[in-house]
């Protein structure tokens, strides 16, 4: 609806006036309810009809106050029969708020029922907090424990790609030490002679009894020499591998020995062995 | 004025519904000169007017409970009320048809008689000149206001389209408006 043409229309001034027919006049005051702009227009026409009305008002004969409040009186037995107050003080009871004076029963009814509503809902949604945070703290260490799990496979993940991009590069030799009736296991070396990098990563590789270490060796022109032992974590972190800290140029094989804890300036118990391609 | 107390429309809207004689004296006081004037529009004779602003008042004090601030103003809530009580006087007296024929005949008057201003009158102030309004606008607002006739049967009655009549209504009340904002 065009609110403006509406309003031009004068259907407003017909209203006002009361020249609509009952189906207008529900017409107009369903639109009146809809648009907050034609109750103001209409309350602006109001106005200007109650100036008129003012204007031409005309006082009833002095007698007809009393006339008409004894008729109300006579209509009405509850009617607050004060006499008129010469200087009456300004003293209106009013209601605590907007409504009316008098609350009717069903009016005290639904307000009893909505304290009680509230009080119920409160109590309920305290108890409900509470319950919250108990399954809040609970939230918070799974994810703490979720996050340490990430982290530990985004470890595992990263180090997994980096052994398969080392396969990738073609420059790069692998090397798999193997025991003997042991398929499962393997200790692999990938090396690059040219820049002298080796990297080494452990596959099914049991753990040693308390004092012993695994240590890792080159064997260049029949000589082995030590590349330094493996830490400890390197077979319980599967997938893990570690640069060997030596730089290592030329050699023909890659041994592993078990020796004391710390490591032997030489081999004493062979563990396994890889041959290099020559 | 009996007292200088003056009430807002709330204050005396509650002081209403505790049916307290204060409150009726201060809405008498405050109200009675305009909604008799009204009804004194709608019907000519005085005692019949007298007979109506009594019924009118007694409804106001009965319905008070009704009123609803949200739906206007107390005092425009009053004058539809005493207009309407005195329109349903006047067709029940069945003067509702003399009172359109008469106005008819005044339109008649109001329009041939644009350039004479000063015309008594002996019937409802028709040529009373309201607010500066044309004969014809103030015709069309006193027809609906206080005769109670429908927009349609003033469009018959004074022989203008339906659509005329109600953008004359609009520019009477315009105008009755910008008067009295001055």
């Amino acid at each position: 609806m065009n609110v403006k043409e509406y309003i031009e229309s004068g259907i407003l001034e017909a209203y006002a006036l009361g020249a609509l027919t009952e189906v207008e006049r529900n017409e107009v005051e369903a639109n009146i309810a809809m648009y907050p702009e034609l109750t103001a227009e209409l309350a602006a026409i109001e106005d200007g009809m109650f100036n008129y009305a003012e204007e031409h008002a005309v006082a009833p004969p002095p007698s007809m106050q009393n006339q008409i409040w004894d008729a109300i009186k006579v209509d009405d037995d509850s009617v607050v029969n004060e006499a008129p107050q010469e200087e009456a003080p300004k003293n209106v009871p009013l209601p605590p708020s907007a409504g009316g004076a008098k609350r009717p029963g069903w009016q005290m009814a639904a307000m009893w029922a909505a304290i009680i509503v509230s009080v119920l809902s409160n109590f309920i949604l305290l108890s409900q907090r509470n319950a919250t945070k108990e399954e809040q703290k609970v939230l918070a260490s799974k994810i703490d424990s979720m996050s340490a799990q990430q982290q530990q496979l985004a470890s595992v993940i990263e180090a997994y790609k980096h052994e398969k991009d080392m396969l990738a590069d073609p420059g790069m030799e692998t090397i798999v030490m193997r025991k003997e009736g042991e398929p499962d296991m393997a200790g692999m070396v990938y090396w690059s002679k040219d820049k002298g990098e080796a990297f080494l990563a452990l596959h099914n590789i049991p753990k040693l009894p308390e004092g012993k270490q695994y240590q890792l060796w080159v064997i260049k022109d029949g000589a082995p020499v030590d590349m330094g032992v493996i830490p400890h974590n390197m077979l319980t972190e599967d997938g893990a591998m570690m640069k060997i800290a030596n730089n290592v140029t030329a050699g023909q094989a890659f041994a592993i020995s078990i020796e004391k804890e710390g490591g032997n300036p030489t081999p004493t118990e062979v563990y396994m062995v890889g041959l290099a391609a020559s | 004025m009996a007292t200088a107390t003056t009430y807002t429309e709330i204050e005396l809207i509650s002081l209403l519904k505790q049916k307290s004689r204060q409150g009726f004296d201060y809405l008498y006081q405050q109200y009675s000169a305009a909604l008799y004037g009204v009804v004194r529009k709608v019907l000519t004779d005085e005692q019949t007017a007298q007979d109506v602003l009594q019924e009118a008042f007694v409804k106001i004090w009965n319905n008070i409970e009704k009123f609803d601030p949200e739906k206007g103003r107390l005092y425009t809530w009053m004058l539809n009320l005493a207009r309407n009580t005195a329109i349903d006087k006047l067709r029940s007296k069945g003067e509702i048809m003399k009172g359109k024929i008469q106005t008819g005949e005044d339109v008649v008057y109001a329009n041939e008689s644009n350039h004479k201003t000063e015309q008594t009158t002996d019937t409802i102030g028709l040529r009373e000149t309201v607010a500066g309004l044309k004969p014809e606008y103030q015709t069309i607002v006193e027809l609906a206001y206080f005769k109670g006739f429908t927009l349609d049967e003033i469009s018959k009655t004074t022989n203008t389209p339906l659509g005329t009549v109600k953008t004359r209504m609009r520019k009477a009340i315009t105008m009755l408006r910008q008067h009295y904002n001055n």
